[in-house]
This record gives C-alpha cells, sequence and structure tokens, in this order.
C-alpha cells in the first residue's frame, strides 16, 4: 500500500485536476482583486446608497461558510434561473483565438468561479481596506500641504504606502482562495481533492493520491509565499515602507 | 517499507501469542454491531421525516444481522465515496449501502453472498431520449464511488461525465438542466422517482447496462465474520424474511413495487 | 417561496436526532466550533511563545510545520486525519475528535503568528525591565508579558473563530452530522427546495458569526490602541 507508485493514467488525472485547480485559482484572484477594488471604493464612499450594499455584501458572504454558498449557487439558485440560460451555459462552444482555441468551461466551473469570485472579493476589499486605513491621517495632510491635489495625494502618497501594507495579506488571500478551489468538488468539478477521490476510489491507494494531491496543494502555497517573501524583500519595495 | 511492515506484523503477531482477535469476536466483545449504510437513498437508506433515524432495505439486513449476532446495531451514515474509506480504515464493520460486488474491490475488501441484483439504469428529462446513441454526446451525472462511473466510461466514451457526492445531487442537477441525464441501480433510481413531486416529467428508458450483483461489504480477511453473514443471509432466506423484508420496500403495496427476480443463493 | 420545509425540521436543523441519536445540527456545530477555538487558542498561545523564545533549527522546524498546515486545505487535512491516519498508525480516531483536531491544528498555525506579533509589538524594554527586576523567564511571559499583550491578540483569536464557525461546514466531507450536512440531508429527501434550505443555513451561520465578530468589535475598541509602527 505504501510503496507502490500510481499508474500514469491516474497521474495524469491528478495533474488534470492540478491544471483546473490553478486556473481557476488564478482567474479568481485576478478577477476578484478588481472587483475588490470596486468593492473597496463602493464602501468607503460617502454615498450611503453605494456604501451601505457594499458594507451589506461584505458582512453577508464573510459570515457565511463558502460550502454553503456554493451549494446555493450551483442547486439552489440554478433551479430558479430561466430553463433558456442554463441550456446556453450548458452548451459546449470554443473560441478560436489563432493557434489556441478557448473551449466554453463546464457549467461547474462557472459556477464555482462565481461563488469563489464573489467570496475572495469580500475579503480582498476588506483587506485593502484595512492596508489603506493604515496609512496615517498626517500623510494626507501633508500631501495636501505640499499643493498636490487630492487626487494626487491618492495617486502618490496613499495608494502606494497603502498598497505595500496590504501586500502581505492580499497574498494570504490568494492562497486562501488556491485553498478554496477544493471545495469545488462538492459540486461535481473536477479539481485536484476530487481527483484524488477519484483515483482513490479507482486503485484504492489511499495514501499515494491523497499524498499527491496534498504536495501539490502545498507546493502552490509554497510558490506563493515564495513570491511574496521576494517581493517584500526588494529595494523597491523595502525603500517605501514607512 | 514492506519488509519492515511484514516484520512488524510478524513480532506483533509473536507478541501476542494468541493468534489476532478476529473482527467476529470484537464485535461480540463490545456489544456493538457499526453498519455504513446510505441516508440519501431511498429505498435502500434514507433518513425518515418523523423519526430522524436512517431506515431501509440496508438497514433491514443490517438489523437482522445485528440480532442474530445477539449485540446493538449502530448506524454510520454514509455516501457512496465514503464507503470503503469507512471500512478500510475500521470505522465500521459492515458496508451494507448498496455496495456492487467486483473483482477489484474484492481484492481491497470482503464480500459476503450476494443478497440484491440490479441493473444500472438511466433517468432523463420525459421524451429526451429517443435513442441510446444520444448518451455519447450528453452530459451524464454519476455519484463519486460508484462502478457506475466506470461502466458509463466504458459503453459511452464521449459522454461526459460530472461526479456528485450522491443521487440527489446529481437528480437536482438533471432537474436544472446541468446534465441530461443521471445513472444508478435501476431500483435506487425508481426509489429517488418515487419520492420526488415533479415524477411525471421524468422517466427511466427501460434498458439497462449493467447487471450488477449488491453483497455486504466486509474487512479483507475477516473470514469468520464473512462466514457468519453469509449463514445468516442464507438463513433469512430460507425462513422467508428476506421476502418480508424485500416486500416492505419493493412490493406491490409499495409505492415502487419491484418483481423481486433474485434470491440471496441464486447464482447470478 | 415556501419555506414550510424549515419550520416542519426546524428540530432536526437545531438539534440533529438528539434524544434519540447523536447531537447534531446546529448544536454540534456550536459544540465543534466551541472545542476547537479553545483547543486552537491553547495552541496558538503556545506555538506563539515558542516562535517567540525559541532558536535555531528547532524555530525552523516550528516555521515549516506552521507554514505546513497553513497551506494545506482544511477538506485534505480532515480526509488525512479521519481516513488515513486509522490505516498507518492503527489509531482510530472518532469523526468529532477528527474534526476538532483538524480545525485547532489550523486555527491553532494561524493564532501562533498573531500571538507572535501581538507580544512582539511590545516594546522592548518590558522584557529589559522584568528581567532587570530579577524574574524569570516564565515568570516574565506570565506576569509581564502576556497580561499585556493578550488584549491586543484577542480580537484575532475572535476572528479565528469565526473562520472556525465556517469551517465546521466541512465537516460535511466525512459524514459528521453539524448542520450543513443535516441540510443537506433534508435536501437530499424533500428535493425541490434547495433554495430555501441553503438560504436558513446561511442565515444560521451568519447569525452565529455575526454575533461573535460583534463581540470582536467592542472588545478591539476597549483595548487601548498601541499607536507605533
Amino acid at each position: 500500500m505504501f510503496g507502490e507508485l500510481l499508474a500514469p493514467r491516474y497521474l495524469h488525472w491528478l495533474f488534470d485536476g492540478f491544471l483546473l485547480t490553478l486556473g481557476l485559482s488564478l482567474l479568481v484572484c485576478a478577477v476578484a482583486t478588481g472587483l475588490g477594488a470596486l468593492l473597496y471604493l463602493a464602501r468607503t464612499a460617502p454615498a450611503r446608497w453605494l456604501s451601505t450594499p457594499a458594507r451589506l455584501y461584505v458582512l453577508v458572504i464573510r459570515n457565511t461558510p463558502l460550502l454553503v454558498q456554493l451549494f446555493f449557487w450551483y442547486f439552489g439558485v440554478t433551479a430558479l434561473l430561466p430553463e433558456a440560460l442554463v441550456t446556453w451555459l450548458n452548451t459546449p462552444r470554443s473560441l478560436a483565438l489563432g493557434p489556441v482555441s478557448l473551449d466554453w468551461p463546464s457549467f461547474e466551473f462557472i459556477a464555482g468561479f462565481w461563488g469563489l469570485t464573489l467570496y475572495t472579493t469580500a475579503f480582498i476589499a476588506e483587506e485593502l481596506r484595512a492596508g489603506i486605513d493604515s496609512v496615517r491621517q498626517e500623510q494626507r495632510a501633508a500631501g495636501l500641504a505640499l499643493g498636490m491635489r487630492p487626487a494626487q495625494v491618492w495617486r502618490h502618497v496613499i495608494l502606494p504606502q497603502g498598497l505595500r501594507t496590504a501586500l502581505g495579506p492580499l497574498l494570504g488571500q490568494y492562497m486562501n482562495a488556491v485553498k478554496n478551489t477544493s471545495l469545488t468538488m462538492a459540486i461535481g468539478l473536477a479539481d485536484l481533492s476530487y481527483a484524488s477521490r477519484q483515483v482513490e476510489t479507482e486503485t484504492f491507494k489511499t495514501f499515494q493520491a491523497f499524498g499527491f494531491a496534498t504536495l501539490l496543494y502545498v507546493l502552490s502555497i509554497a510558490v506563493i509565499e515564495a513570491v511574496g517573501q521576494l517581493i517584500q524583500h526588494s529595494r523597491h519595495y523595502r525603500r517605501g515602507v514607512a | 517499507m514492506k519488509k519492515l511492515t511484514a516484520l512488524a506484523a510478524l513480532s506483533l503477531a509473536l507478541l501476542s501469542g494468541i493468534a489476532h482477535a478476529d473482527r467476529l469476536e470484537d464485535i461480540k466483545k463490545a456489544g456493538v454491531l457499526r453498519v455504513a449504510a446510505f441516508d440519501s437513498n431511498p429505498p435502500f437508506g434514507f433518513v425518515d421525516a418523523k423519526t430522524h433515524q436512517i431506515e431501509g432495505l440496508d438497514v433491514d439486513y443490517a438489523k437482522a444481522i445485528a440480532a442474530k449476532l445477539g449485540v446493538k446495531l449502530q448506524l454510520q451514515s454514509t455516501n457512496p465515496a465514503n464507503r470503503v474509506p469507512l471500512l478500510v480504515s475500521n470505522k465500521v464493520d459492515l458496508v451494507l449501502a448498496n455496495f456492487t460486488i467486483t473483482p477489484e474491490r474484492a481484492q481491497q475488501v470482503n464480500f459476503s453472498t450476494p443478497y440484491f441484483a440490479s441493473g444500472q439504469q438511466f433517468i432523463v428529462k420525459k421524451g429526451t431520449l429517443t435513442s441510446q446513441d444520444q448518451l455519447n454526446t450528453w452530459r451524464v451525472g454519476v455519484d463519486k464511488g460508484t462502478t457506475n462511473e466506470g461502466v458509463l466510461r466504458e459503453k459511452f466514451p464521449g459522454a461526459k461525465v460530472v461526479a456528485y457526492d450522491d443521487t440527489p445531487f446529481a437528480f437536482t442537477a438533471l432537474r436544472n438542466g446541468n446534465v441530461q441525464a443521471i445513472t444508478q441501480d435501476g431500483p435506487k433510481l425508481i426509489g429517488l422517482l418515487a419520492n420526488v413531486p415533479d415524477r411525471d416529467k421524468y422517466e427511466v428508458p427501460p434498458f439497462t447496462i449493467s447487471n450488477d450483483l449488491i453483497g455486504v461489504g466486509l474487512p479483507k480477511g475477516e473470514t469468520a465474520l464473512t462466514d457468519f453473514v453469509n449463514q445468516t443471509l442464507v438463513e433469512l432466506e430460507k425462513d422467508g424474511q428476506a421476502q418480508k423484508i424485500y416486500d416492505t420496500w419493493f412490493g406491490p403495496q409499495t409505492s415502487t413495487p419491484l418483481a423481486r427476480l433474485f434470491k440471496i443463493g441464486d447464482k447470478s | 417561496m415556501d419555506f414550510s420545509v424549515i419550520i416542519d425540521n426546524l428540530g432536526y436543523f437545531t438539534w440533529g436526532a438528539y434524544p434519540d441519536g447523536p447531537l447534531g445540527g446546529a448544536a454540534l456545530t456550536l459544540l465543534l466550533s466551541l472545542l476547537s477555538g479553545v483547543a486552537a487558542g491553547v495552541l496558538g498561545l503556545a506555538w506563539g511563545i515558542a516562535l517567540v523564545v525559541s532558536r535555531g533549527w528547532l524555530r525552523w522546524v516550528l516555521v515549516g510545520v506552521l507554514g505546513f498546515l497553513r497551506a494545506i486545505p482544511v477538506l485534505m487535512l480532515m480526509f488525512w486525519a479521519y481516513f488515513l491516519l486509522p490505516i498507518l498508525f492503527h489509531v482510530d480516531v472518532p469523526a468529532l475528535a477528527t474534526v476538532v483536531c483538524a480545525l485547532s491544528l489550523i486555527g491553532g498555525a494561524y493564532l501562533a503568528h498573531g500571538v507572535a506579533a501581538g507580544i512582539g509589538s511590545l516594546p522592548a524594554g518590558q522584557w529589559a525591565a522584568a528581567k532587570a527586576l530579577g524574574l524569570r523567564p516564565g515568570q516574565v511571559l506570565r506576569l509581564v508579558i502576556l497580561p499585556q499583550a493578550l488584549p491586543i491578540m484577542l480580537p484575532s483569536f475572535l476572528n479565528q473563530w469565526v473562520s472556525l464557525i465556517k469551517d465546521t461546514s466541512l465537516a460535511y466531507v466525512i459524514g459528521v452530522g453539524e448542520l450543513s450536512y443535516v441540510a443537506t440531508q433534508v435536501s437530499n429527501r424533500v428535493m425541490v427546495h434547495p433554495v430555501q434550505i441553503f438560504l436558513f443555513v446561511a442565515l444560521v451561520y451568519f447569525l452565529f458569526c455575526s454575533a461573535l465578530q460583534w463581540l470582536a468589535h467592542r472588545l478591539a475598541r476597549r483595548v487601548p490602541s498601541r499607536s507605533h509602527r
């Protein structure tokens, strides 16, 4: 049970699952960062009609489990969508971009992406807020005193410092996103943890299947951590930290 | 690594003096029989709405075996994916969860003599499946950890397989339109439809793509326990209890009437 | 939208099959998060102090272990603890203990860094002064450092607890009858009301987590903030 390695076919399954996990994580992190920035702006907007829904969104999303949210979107909301839309979402199609053709992802991928992005966006918005709020008020006053316009103060004084402080926590959220993709196996998405269960079912090599999957997860996180450390120790970054 | 494990096992056996205690003895000593059964698959194993206890055909067999042993029955709810891990990691003594007998599984677990037979079938939305070949282009839902997935891939290699944690999830996906068909053992599908309010929208096409024998899953190498379970099952058939259990769930008075074609002891 | 399925099963959602069976539902969720929270707190404190006082290769081993615990998805750790530990080491761990162990190990790993940061945020003068007064290292920690550091760390403890409450939902994968598991069971039985059931479940978790967060917020405001960088 210990020593035998998995046959290439099963390693292939695990690798496919890993690629899907990576792809999903990348997509989620990219989109969630953008949306998180927008959400942050909405949350700190002076207009009540923007800030209140934003705060509510963050509150609800952060205080409910991701698993329940995924179930809600995939099994619950799908039942409420018009049938034509569901059929359209389920129809495979591909987009040809020169030599590469992008296939339309499966509905499970779409639902997983949707649920994960909504979840991660809320957390990223809060990390951005914490980072930018940590910039002392005096910085803003000093910038204005130097004759900069508010937009310039924002762009040259507050944002760079705020983002530097937020970098560590943001990377932490990206790492969480990678780990959270493991939950999509409950809605049928063939990610790495799903693949490890499939391999285990067929080969009964529990230790190897789960061991390999765990190793891949830990390596991915380690890479993000290493990238973070590199950035944080680079001269460019260190010069900016107050 | 293998040598070390063998050496360790040998020394343990020598040290213990007596032959290693076998599971049947352990169960009798502990006074409890731990059985894994389904909790979302009527009429094999499901949670009763009022008593909140797990009931079903598999549960009735488990109760009979526990009664024969003279011990208490402790049920552990499971889904198809967790059945084998529960058994192999010694969390349960028996698996009575619509467990299909296959040669691959027989290398990891012991099987009892079969107590149920069924064929793998499909549920589709009414009128959508006009020929079997359509399945080769469809998205089909299966349960993780079942033989159905393997058979589906073999018979319909073009089908896009989506695996869920349990049959009701797959059915919800069918209802929502995420898959166009789901596949499982025929009796399970019939049991599922009987409990669904909009059952008129679905149908089970009258063909099977496999013939499966269902047995009790036991820990590998536990011959005493396996023999005991086999004996119990044969006795249940002989004194008519097996038929009674069948009629309780699939008899003509139930919502899922199904003719009983397989009796315990039949060869196939 | 018909919410009668919630009313009909309210007892089951709240207690599981208790008293005719093991405790389940929301009550089990609370119990699991309470036990894991306390255990994670103890572990986090111990590891955090260890992070601050240990040196050399021991510290690196500790950093490695904590890093591993923070890198592994909770789902995978639960699989390992529940299904693989018994096979590897012939140790049978009941499902509840598995969940509490997995969650407290991971929670403790996150808290450890918070504790270390909290202790690190105290001025170095505190340590020096305490040692100058002749206190032994154990006494320094117990009488001087921790009483000042703990109030700073309390909000992060509570935030970790909020994560723990949400993570108990993952016990669903190993068949533990907490709220998410019970909800999917009912949904599988009733079949046609997934939206209502999952909305209700989300609401219950929301109430638990929000209550804790409000508490954390109140406590954070009471603690004087240390304005140093």
